[in-house]
């Protein structure tokens, strides 16, 4: 009974812990993930990116290749209902740069690489008022990572 | 001065026999007629009291330009044989050739000329420091540049061209943020005319490239850029071919692509379209291909993010990176717009900046250079991307600036640390520099001018190590410490933290 108590304790101990994933949605593991990031908190953040990738990696690839080229002067309405693309595509730069903070550039490189890869036309929202593309900050980040390989 | 002199009284001879409203060519090189500044010697040298007495003449706007009197008889006799010898300049033949579909390369002399390129290098020293690095144009935003004294006191324009520099000689386009009104026809008029001026003085000296039709005049935060302003960059681009049809005329935007529509609509006259750009500079190729852009560009700033697109504290002060982050920025934004990204093919080539140093948010965000001359790592990130190999003597590399109090709250007069995580080869002997410094409180737009703000050396107690321990300032408000490290050797690295100060 006491081994129980404790390993329920255990367990309920580990559940605070974990991430909370809310809804589940794309948009809010991808917030958390951004926050979580923000805070210094790499861990938390590498977990929201992964269950936004193990969620909807498929709907964003089936949204990716839907498209040949992303619509010129698109409405930003339109650009959003490519949500899990937009996501999935973002949650991928965030995990390269926290694998990058975490001086894991081999990892930091197979994630920019598979989203400039497969995921080129996400978008992220930039409260600033437009629209950003995570393929080309993670094409930059690549060869930002090449320079520091040529010393 | 003895050329200022000589200036003025050309400067009446082309007005009287040159002048197109006289239905007479120009008798010699309009390099020779109205520099800068003739107007100040004209009043001061040539026309100064004293002289024989002479005639006013007038420009065509009625405004008293100068006075005619023996010494500027004498001076105009000395340009006819200075103009003469001027003849012997040649300008360079320069070309823009299609390169297959859709492709653009700009030809010098017959060959393909990339341009490496950077903007500044107005101090003396820095045109040869950009030679050695492998740079082999310039760009200035103004024409005055072209007459500053450089090294050995020669003129910028020529020390270009012995370093064998090409040269984009920026004609500078009011603003309408400064004031300006495009719908006054006046000062309209006066501007065509400095401008053509300008045209005229250099547009046969071997080292112009092409003319630079102003900078970011359409407005840096307009969505769309100002169509007043567009229409009239059009006409001065019309009036400067006319006047020059041997260099190809570029005018510079602050880039944003919702602006391609109306300078495609507005300007056709342009055969080269100069984006500055920053964090979106590798980009640009694809954007203004997406955009309808088919004619050449140029990336005629681009380097570090700048302040507006970095993170910043809770009080919104910007994260500057160090001097070896921004080198990797530069590097990247270079082999992407030239050589990776889409609409490579449309990009004549780039203008690093700033080869210099500026105020502009803090003394060192976009600056290649501290103002002792000593070179940053952006300098050695693009010598790699032009030459593909480093220069001898690296910059000292930063790999992180630590410190409780970045981006942080301190109390007045709190002590703080700071310690810097440096990579040091073996026998380097660097020497630190660490500065409180208050944050810059006049902040423009568009690279305006900025003043530098106060610094507090007395505040550091500990300096010269990688460890560094200060003071709070006693007044609330916004700070950073700086340090600079340098090696001894003409090179040095940077970095920086804001911090707040409230009780």
């Amino acid at each position: 009974m006491k081994k129980l108590i404790i390993a329920a304790l255990a367990m309920s101990g580990l559940a605070l812990a974990a991430p909370d994933f809310g809804d589940h949605k794309s948009e809010t593991l991808t917030t958390k993930a951004w926050k979580a990031h923000g805070a210094g908190n790499a861990e938390d953040a590498l977990a929201y990116t992964a269950k936004c990738l193990e969620l909807y990696e498929a709907e964003a690839k089936k949204m990716q290749a839907a498209l040949k080229e992303l619509p010129a002067n698109e409405p930003k309405e339109e650009t959003f209902k490519r949500w899990a693309l937009n996501d999935v595509g973002t949650c991928l730069f965030i995990k390269g740069e926290v694998l990058l903070k975490k001086g894991d550039k081999k990892g930091a490189k197979e994630a920019l690489s598979k989203l400039v890869g497969e995921f080129k036309f996400a978008q992220c929202w930039d409260e600033k008022g437009w629209f950003w593309k995570p393929a080309d900050a993670a094409k930059q980040k690549l060869v930002e990572l090449e320079f520091d390989e040529k010393k | 001065m003895k050329r200022s002199k000589c200036a003025s009284a050309a400067q009446w001879y082309f007005r009287r026999v040159g002048d197109p409203a006289y239905s007479s060519p120009a008798p010699f090189p309009p390099r020779m007629i109205a520099g800068p500044g003739a107007e100040q010697a004209s009043r001061g040298v040539c026309g100064a009291p004293g002289g024989v007495t002479g005639s006013t003449f007038f420009s065509r706007g009625s405004a008293v330009v100068g006075r005619v009197t023996s010494r500027g008889v004498l001076c105009a006799l000395g340009l006819l044989l200075a103009g003469t010898l001027a003849y012997a300049q040649t300008p360079a033949k320069v070309e823009l050739q299609q390169a297959g579909q859709s492709g653009w390369r700009l030809q010098v002399n017959g060959a393909d000329f990339v341009i490496r390129g950077a903007g500044g290098a107005t101090a003396p020293g820095l045109l040869e420091k950009l030679k050695e690095a492998g740079g082999n144009c310039v760009r200035t935003w103004g024409v005055d540049t072209l007459e500053a004294k450089v090294s050995g006191g020669a003129r910028f324009v020529d020390r270009a061209q012995q370093l064998g520099l090409m040269v984009v000689p920026g004609l500078w386009v009011e603003h309408e943020r400064h004031g300006f009104n495009y719908a006054d026809a006046a000062k309209v008029r006066q501007q065509r005319e400095k401008i053509l001026a300008a045209v005229r003085q250099y547009k046969n000296h071997p080292a112009v490239l092409l003319w630079g039709l102003g900078n970011e005049m359409e407005g840096p935060t307009s969505p769309t850029g100002s169509v007043a302003v567009l229409k009239e960059v059009e006409e001065l681009a019309r009036l400067i071919k006319q006047e020059d049809p041997a260099h190809p005329v570029m005018s510079v935007i602050a880039f944003n692509a919702a602006k391609i529509e109306n300078v495609k609509r507005c300007c056709p006259s342009l055969d080269i379209l100069g984006v500055n750009s920053y964090g979106g500079a590798a980009g640009a190729g694809e954007a203004l291909k997406r955009g309808g852009w088919t004619k050449p560009f140029a990336v005629t700033e681009f380097g570090v993010r700048g302040p507006w697109e970095v993170a910043t504290t809770a009080w919104g002060a910007p994260l500057e990176p160090t001097s070896h982050e921004k080198a990797r920025t530069f590097y990247a934004t270079q082999r992407l717009v030239t050589e990776l990204n889409d609409g490579k093919e449309q990009c004549l080539g780039t203008f690093a900046f700033i080869w210099g140093w500026k105020q502009e948010r803090t003394a060192t965000w976009f600056g290649m250079f501290l103002p002792t001359l000593e070179k940053l790592a952006p300098v050695d990130a693009m010598t790699r991307a032009w030459t593909g190999q480093w220069p001898v003597q690296r910059c000292p590399e930063i790999r992180a600036l630590n410190s409780a109090a970045a981006g942080k709250t301190a109390k007045p007069g709190q002590p703080l640390t700071a310690t810097l995580e440096m990579e040091i080869p073996a026998g380097a002997a660097f020497t630190y520099d660490w500065q409180v410094v208050a944050e810059s409180s006049t902040i423009g737009v568009g690279g305006d001018a900025e003043a530098a703000p106060a610094a507090f050396p007395d505040l550091v107690k500990q300096n010269n190590s990688t460890n560094c321990a200060f003071v709070a300032p006693s007044a609330s408000g916004n700070y950073r410490l700086f340090v600079t490290v340098h090696d001894g050797h003409g090179s040095a690295a940077t970095a920086n933290f804001p911090f707040r100060v409230a009780p």
